[in-house]
Formats: C-alpha cells, structure tokens, sequence
C-alpha cells in the first residue's frame, strides 16, 4: 500500500458539437482545407464583433445539468490575453468569474464500488486555431496556422482533485465521454480533438496539499492512465527517497510511456483577464434551463439500471449495451418488438456485435430491423432452425441484406428434426469413432460432447441438438448394456 | 449660394426635383478638394472617380430613393470599407485593403449616400489634435496654424473645408464632439449601443461609438436615421424602436430643464467659451426653459478612470496586430523578435504608450486598484447622471475648455488629455451628446457648447440643440 | 513601481532604450495622476463595465459565408496548402 496518497485534478476540453463556431457563422465542421471556414471574426479582423451562438450556450447547460451542476442564471465572459500566433485576436473569449455552470459531480463506478467525483466547473470558451510544424517542433524554422478551427466552442469541465487513482480517472473519462455522447453534445473523439484532457497530480502524506505537477500531450484515454500510473510511482520514489518534487509541466511520451519535464520557453504567465466588452453579461431566464431540463435524454447509469430491472438483463450486458445511445436505442425498439429481450440481448452481444467489429461498422449501418429479427426469433422458436445454425443466418443477413427466411431457404438450412434421419447419422458417427465410443464407456461422458458435435459436424449443423444428444445418449446406453 | 452651402435636406431636395445632378454635386465637392485639400488633409484616402461613378448611376434612378440620396459623405478611417484601404491612421494597417463593410458603411450605402473618401484621425483615434496621425497631420480649415481637434480631426476638417457634407466619426472620449467644436461644426455622439460598432476598429470597446458631424443639427438627425439602429452583429447594440431624429427639430422648448454642472464651473474654462456659455444659457431661457444647477460630484475623476479604462481595453484591442494574418510585417529570427519589431515599428509612440499603461494596470496586482477601480467611479458616474435626470432634460456645457491649438504646440501626454475633461464622463456613463458650435474667441476660432441628453433621448437632444443653434 | 521590461513583455514591444526611458517617465506620471481616485470611496459599489441593462442576444447555429482566399490574399500571401506562414513558435 502506498503512504503518499495521489490527488488527481482533470481538465478537460470537450467541443461542442454545433453547426456554426461559438462566435460568429463560419461552420465548425473539420477536414476542410486549411483558412476555408474564416470570417472576420474568428480572424481577428480589425473591427469585426462576437454574437454568441444559442447552441453552444443550450449545449453548454445541456452538459452542465448533466453532471449535477448549478445553472448560473448570470454568467459573463472575458477576455484571457496572451500573443500566439494560432490565437487571432491576441486574447481567447472565454469564461472566468461567474462560468455558466458551477459546482457538480459525476458518479462513476469502478472495481471498488460507487464514487462521486466533484466538478469545480464548466465554462464556455473560443478554441484557437491549429499551428502544424513541420518536423520536429524545436527544429522547424516555421509553423504554419489553419484557422479553420479558431472560434469552435468548446466547454471546459474542470474537476476538483478529487481523484485517487489512475483507474478512476480513466472511468471518470469514460463515463464522460459516453455522456457527452448521448446527449449529443459532442463526438467526444480523442483522436479528432474534440476531448482534450491536461491533468494534474500530487501526492502528499496526510492531508496536506503536495506539489501540483500537470501532464500535458495525453492523447488517448489509455495514455492518461498510463502516464498517471507512470506519475504516481514517480513521484512516490521520490518523496520517498526523500527528494522533492517540483511544481512542472511534465510531457506524456507515448513511446516510453514515461513524463519528462517539458522545454518551454521562459514565460510569463500573466493573462491579464478583464470582462470582455463586447459581450455584456448573459443572462438565462428559468424556462430557457426548463425547457433543456426537460429534452435531456435518459443517460447511460440510468439506462443501464432501467435495462437490469425492466428487461432483466445481465450486469453486463446491460452495461455494454446502455454504453452507447444508438446501441441502447437498438435493443429496446427490437426487445420491445419482439418481447424476447434477454434473446435480443444475447443475439446482439454476441453475433451482431461480433460483426461489427469486425466489419467497424456501427449499429445504425446495419440492416437487421426489428421485422427481419421477429422472423429470425420465430424461426428459432420454431424449431426451424438450430441455434447453431442461428449464428450463421445472423451473420448472412448482416451480410447480405437478406432476410432469414430466405436465407434459410436458399441454403436449406432448415433444422432436422426427424429422429429418423438424425439416427441413420448417429449410428454413422459412432462406426467412425469407435475410440471416443470406448472412452466414453470407460465413463469419460464428457466425450457425448465431441460426439455431438460429429453430428452437428456431418449435418451441417441442421440438426436439432436435443434431439441428436437424446439419441446419441440413447444409442450409446444400448451399447454399454 | 453654391451647391456645397446646401445643407443635407436642400441638397436632396434639389436632386429629387432635378433641378441639380449628383455628379454635379460631386464635381462641385471634388473642386473644393482640389482647390483645399493640399492646405487642409484631411482624407487618407479618396476615390473622386468611384464617387463620379456612383453619381451617374444615381442620376440613372428613376426613384431617387434613399435619405441620403446623392450626399457625398466622408469616413473616418477607423470603419470598414469593402475593398477599400482601412488603416485607422495607422502605419501598421498602411495598405491594409478590407474585405467586409462595417454596418454603418453598409447603412450609408443602402440609403444612397456617396462615400467620397476615409478621413485622417489619430492613430487607433488615440488623441485629440490629429497629430498622432502616423500619415501626417490636418489642418483646421478656419485656420491651417490651428489643429482640427481629434481623433475625429480628418471628418471635422473635411465637412468644415466643404470637401464632403456629412462625414462619420467615432467618440471614445471626446473624439466627435472636441473636432466639431475647434472646427465649427456639429458632432454628435450618441448613446452607447444605439449605432452598431460592427466594422469600426476597437479603439476602447465600452466606450466608442460612431457618431455624425454635420453643418448643422438637422443634418446630424438625419444622419442619424440612417445610421442607428440595433444590428445582430453587435452585441452591444441594443434593440429598441426606431424614431425619426429629425420631429422635434424646430418644436418649442418651453418648461424644458436644463441643468449647469456645478463641477465644470469649477475647472478653469476660456473666458469667451464662458461668454458663449452665458449667451446660451440667456437663448434658452428666453425660449421659456428652466435652468437649474447639478452637481456631479465624481466629475473630476472621470478622467483618470477614463485613461484606465479606455487603455486598458485598447491593450488588449490592439493585439490583433501582430503582423500574421494583415499589416505591417518586419521579419525577425523568431516569432517573438517579429511581433515586437512589427508592433514597435508599426505603432507610433502615443499607441504604444496607451498600450503600456493598459498592460500595467490589468497586470497581477494592478487589476484591482486601477480597473476594477476605475469601473467603480464610472458606476458613481453614472448613478449620478442617472439622478440628474430625474431632475433635469438635459445638461448644458462647454465641449472644450479652450478653442483649437496650434499645431505642434508642445503638450505633455497629460495635458493633452486634460482636453478630454467635458467629453469624457459622457462616454463613461454611455450618454448621448452633442456639440453645437457657438460663436468664436478673439482668434477667430470656433467654439463648441455641449447637450448631454439622457440614454436613448436623442430626439429630445437634438430638439434642444437645434434650438441653442445660431441663426 | 513600473516594471517596464515585463509590461514591455507582455505587450509585445520592444522600445529602444531612450524612447523606453521617456515612456517610462510618462508612464509614472500618468499613474501617478491616477493615485486621486484613491480619494473616491468605492466600497460597496459595483463595477461598471457594460452600460445599462446590457444583456446578450444570442445568434441561432446557421451557417453563413465566410471569406475566401482572394480576400485573404489581398493583404498576405498564404504559404502553400493555403496556409498562414509563422516563423518558428517554439526555440530561439
């Protein structure tokens, strides 16, 4: 057990998934060509204006609301000013005394139990643009600037240092960014930059505040854990070799998988924050925040306990399917179709979701609707086909597009149910395998297994397994005796 | 009497009835520039030819639409013209072309008006004599010795030399009113949010707003109907309902309050300027007016907290201008040597002083005894006004302490802020004022007596205006 | 009281040493100037920074034409792939 205990503060920087940038109506959407979707506005272009944007704003208490956060009925904006060349105006708009969202928390859930993770706050801010180097960044002789980024809003959500362990920050992630997901507030992309995580992290004995050190360039959710992880035993080794650690920004590299202190140019940190006059305060009325009370969706936790209680499913699944909306909304239009969730479940974790990984296609790209999966579940029922079988048909009309009557038919499919025929093949199965038949004599049963699936094997499956063990059971006691 | 005598509504008048082209007009006011314009220079820039071009189209309408139909018009160079040169008189911005209307240009356009060319000003109308014009300086057309006041100096000189009929200023702290008074014309400054600032180049955000000056009272309201208005670019403009300016011009004043602020008297005022005043005052009462006595007792702290308050912003404002994306670039070996050679070389010395005392009193530490002070005394300011109001209609002052001064007259930083002291508490409190010229000192020189209306009763401030204006 | 070379800094300027000296004596005195509103009593007294009964309006979130690259071109030649171009952020 470690004695210095780890104080873990997030920030992070979600974009707000609008149609328009947070100040003015160029279109925020990203792959364009570099300086496309620029206005004098997000260029900094002598006398242009900020109007905000209703999006961002109802997108902002959409996220606030969620995490359990006071609504500010009067936030204001200001300015943060700071000379870089992707920041146009020379100062970023962004919120700093009265943020509009304050004082909330997140309850996550990891190994250990339930935890609740205290949010200082959530404000609005501008993003800048992009500066791309070539090369090596302390090598390029020029950086060069793609505005098409500068204004897209973005809400910061800062959280207290609250966090103990590399794996609650983690979860504490997840768990976000399937929230910002089903509300549609955000992509939540790591990888695209539409969630951006700095954290910082100390570790002190007792109850005393330890030396603040922030990690930078965290790139991927499993990068943060690992650069936490790596954090957290160094700073541990030190203080306990009773070295200090210093207040830094330590640098994530992803190759070794350790922080190292980063080369910055000596700077001075003084933004000279001031209310921003061109934005006077902005003030919510009480239906506004209503209204979005009322049009925010069910979110994962309680979907999740809602699918354990109405559908009785597995911890588990309902955990995997609850984790993403369009999976959720997937489920329940079909298990309510059908009546049969626990099948639909089953069906869905196990063969869909296997498709789509494979394939990396996501559950609104396939063709599976709540018709093609009630006749699929009645040929099951039915008796028509096995559930070996089962897998295959699902698989083929991902596929093909089909439907699993005709699937069924046109590969003939169709489960074999006459003892009959499944005799004559039982018989077979046994003159071919005389030593697994002299084991399963010596009272090696579980060989009735192997010998099983002969049968399935020479049938191709279609035949009805009951009755196939049934009569391999049968057959094989008629020998013994 | 020539067509450039003609005030606005003449003008329109004799182009709606034919009886004068607007190439005409145009011609006439380009023969005043060729003929002054060497003395007085006033314009950075000019485009007589567009202008004759817009003229002949204008002849061309059948309807001759529009209430400044045919007007030529002169821009501050601070406001965005599409496609033409905008430097804010600034060597930083020298050759700087705009791809976008500011709102007022667009308005201006839309009621037919001709721009005939951008004004010089100080630079980022920083100052009050046009002598921080990083171009060169104007000349006052009554005498080319004198200044045309500032920052509005190009505008004032350019309506007064007749080279233009109405012209557009911006008024941080002054910047209409103190031009309009050393030349002799009017200015107004209207209330804070009632003329969008979209386009026009942030000198100091909660201060600036962009203003006519014009001959006379009735050609600022009419410039003002074409001007104001709440534009959804602006988020400081405010939406209320549109009025015609121009309805109470020439209604009786009777019973009307005036209020005399105690506090100016006490400033040491120009006695002909006194003189001006009095005579004023005796129009007023003979007009059946009430003339009470104020007090605004925070009067004189207007000024520091405007020189906090109006840096700061600029400061931060000003930072745009680092050479990436538009202007003024010098190549350093890094970023950090090329922002500063460009800021340093392309801002001239008052700019960058302005920007320094704005950085040092938003800086760690400061903030709190100079910003957040100063907007406290403004609050003061304000409040007090805001009582006065409820007392009296409008406020009647000098708009300068002294007439013009001569060019080149040696004045510390401070002292030439000292010629801000009347303008400055309107910005502060976001009123709407306006100087009318009245009379002249023994030098000839014009002098300027100042309304301050309460918010958004500009009509009722210009009804007064109009009444105090001579013959 | 002024610390010149940081607010220099933090501007983005960087004055020549005798233009520095006379700025600075400026400075001090304009600051000076300032010390009178210690004379004000402002406890209790909110800061104005916006004028009256200002509130934000808000834009809806539709999209609408920008510049393009003739308009930027007019006053800064954008590096290949239509790139602004920066000497190098990072290092000295």
């Amino acid at each position: 057990m470690n004695e210095y205990k780890p104080t873990i503060g997030l920030e992070i920087h979600i974009q707000l998934d609008t149609k328009t940038k947070l100040f003015c109506g160029c279109s925020s959407q990203f792959g364009e060509k570099p300086n496309t979707h620029i206005c004098p506005v997000c260029l900094g272009l002598p006398g242009a204006l900020p109007v905000l944007n209703e999006k961002a704003v109802e997108y902002g208490i959409k996220l606030g609301l969620t995490l359990n956060m006071k609504i500010n009925k009067e936030s204001t904006f200001y300015r943060k000013n700071y000379f870089y060349p992707d920041l146009p105006k020379g100062y970023q708009i962004t919120q700093y005394t009265i943020p509009i969202a304050s004082e909330g928390f997140l309850e996550i859930k990891t190994e250990k139990g339930k935890r609740k993770i205290s949010i200082q706050r959530g404000h609005i801010e501008e993003d800048s643009g992009k500066s791309i180097h070539t090369g090596d960044i302390t090598e390029s002789t020029y950086s060069y600037i793609d505005f098409n980024r500068s204004g897209v809003p973005l809400m910061e959500i800062v959280t207290y240092p609250d966090i103990e362990t590399a794996e609650e920050a983690y979860h504490f992630l997840v768990l976000l960014r399937k929230t910002v997901r089903y509300l549609g507030v955000s992509s939540g992309d790591m990888e695209k930059g539409a969630l951006r995580c700095d954290v910082n992290v100390s570790l002190s004995k007792s109850n005393t505040m330890g030396t603040k050190v922030e990690i930078k360039n965290l790139n991927s959710f499993r990068s943060i854990r690992k650069a936490l992880e790596y954090e957290i035993k160094r700073q541990t080794e030190m203080l306990k070799n009773g070295e200090k650690t210093i207040h830094e920004t330590r640098h994530f590299d992803e190759k070794t998988g350790a922080t190292k202190p980063m080369r910055t140019k000596e700077e001075l940190n003084d933004y000279r924050y001031f209310p921003e006059p061109d934005l006077p305060p902005l003030l919510l009325n009480e239906t506004f925040i209503e209204d979005i009370k009322n049009s925010l969706p069910e979110l994962p936790v309680q979907k999740e306990e809602r699918f354990i209680r109405q559908y009785s499913l597995s911890d588990a699944y309902a955990y995997e399917i609850a984790s993403s909306i369009e999976l959720a909304d997937y489920f329940e239009s079909i298990a309510k179709a059908t009546g049969k969730p626990k099948e639909v479940a089953n069906f869905l974790m196990g063969s869909i979701m296997k498709f789509l990984n494979e394939t990396e296609k996501t559950i609104s790209e396939i063709d599976f609707d709540e018709k093609k999966f009630i006749e699929f579940l009645s040929l099951l029922e039915k008796g028509i086909i096995s559930k070996g079988i089962a897998k295959e048909v699902i698989v083929e009309s991902l596929k093909t597009g089909k439907s699993p009557k005709k699937i069924v038919e046109d590969k003939g499919l169709i489960q074999i149910t006459d003892e009959n025929k499944i005799e004559e093949i039982v018989q077979q199965v046994l003159k071919e395998n005389p030593e697994a038949v002299s084991r399963y004599l010596a009272g090696k049963t579980q060989v009735l297994g192997f010998l099983a699936g002969q049968v399935m094997k020479k049938t191709k499956g279609k035949a009805n397994p009951q009755i196939a063990n049934k009569l391999l059971t049968e057959a094989l006691n008629k020998i013994k005796q | 009497m020539t067509i450039t005598d003609l005030p606005i509504s003449s003008l329109i008048n004799k182009l709606r009835n034919k009886e004068i082209t607007a190439r005409e007009v145009i011609e006439n006011y380009a023969k005043n520039i060729y003929e002054k314009e060497e003395n007085i220079k006033a314009f950075i820039s000019l485009d007589i030819e567009k202008a004759l071009k817009r003229a002949e189209e204008l002849d061309k309408m059948d309807e001759k639409k529009g209430l400044l139909f045919g007007v030529p018009v002169a821009i501050k160079d601070n406001m965005n013209v599409k496609n033409c040169e905008t430097t804010a008189g600034s060597k930083i911005l020298k050759r700087y072309i705009s791809p976008y209307n500011a709102t007022v240009v667009k308005k201006l356009k839309e009621e037919n008006a001709i721009i005939i060319g951008k004004t010089n000003m100080d630079e980022f109308a920083m100052g009050s004599s046009n002598e921080n014009s990083s171009f060169f300086p104007t000349h006052n057309p009554v005498n080319y010795d004198y200044v045309p006041g500032g920052s509005s100096g190009g505008s004032a000189a350019a309506v007064k030399g007749e080279e233009a009929l109405a012209a557009l200023g911006s008024d941080t702290g002054g910047s209409v009113r103190e031009p309009a008074a050393f030349c002799g014309i009017v200015g107004l400054k209207p209330t804070y949010g009632l003329v969008s600032r979209y386009g026009l180049i942030a000198f100091s955000s909660s201060l600036d707003q962009i203003g006519p000056l014009t001959k006379n009272v009735k050609d600022s309201a009419i410039m003002l109907n074409a001007i104001a208005g709440f534009d959804p670019h602006d988020e400081t403009s405010v939406n209320i309902k549109k009025e015609d300016y121009t309805e109470l011009l020439g209604k009786e004043i009777k019973g009307k309050k005036i209020g005399i602020i105690k506090e100016v008297m006490e400033f040491n005022i120009q006695e002909e300027i006194k003189e001006e005043l009095n005579k004023t005052i005796s129009t007023l009462v003979k007009l059946g007016a009430t003339i009470m006595e104020i007090s605004i007792a925070h009067l004189k702290y207007a000024l520091p907290a405007y020189y906090i308050v109006a840096p700061s912003e600029a400061s931060s404002n000003l930072s745009r201008f680092d050479g990436v994306r538009y202007g003024l670039t010098l190549q350093g070996e890094n970023l950090t040597s090329t922002y500063e050679l460009t800021r340093t070389e392309g801002f001239g010395e008052e700019v960058k002083r302005r920007i320094l005392i704005g950085t040092f009193a938003l800086s760690a530490g400061y903030y709190d005894a100079y910003y957040l002070k100063a907007s406290k005394v403004r609050k003061m300011l304000a409040n007090e006004f805001e009582k006065a109001f409820e007392t009296v209609d409008t406020l009647l002052l000098p708009t300068t302490a002294t007439t013009a001064f001569k060019l080149g007259e040696k004045k510390s930083p401070l002292e030439m802020y000292m010629s801000d002291i009347f303008t400055i508490p309107v910005n502060l409190a976001g009123l709407p004022a306006i100087s009318v010229p009245h009379g002249s000192d023994k030098n000839g020189l014009p002098i300027g007596i100042q309304l301050i209306g309460s918010w958004f009763k500009e009509k009722e401030l210009l009804q007064i205006a109009y009444a105090v204006e001579p013959g | 009281m002024i610390d010149i070379d940081k607010i220099e800094k933090l501007a983005a300027l960087k004055l020549k040493e005798k233009e520095k000296k006379a700025i600075l004596n400026d400075l001090e005195e304009i600051i000076h100037y300032f010390e009178i509103l210690k004379e004000v009593d402002t406890e209790d007294v909110e800061p104005q920074i916006y004028t009256k009964e200002a509130c934000l309006f808000l834009r809806k979130d539709k999209a609408e034409n920008g510049l393009n690259k003739e308009d930027l071109e007019k006053n800064k030649t954008l590096a290949s792939g239509n790139f602004y171009r920066v000497k190098h952020i990072i290092g000295e």
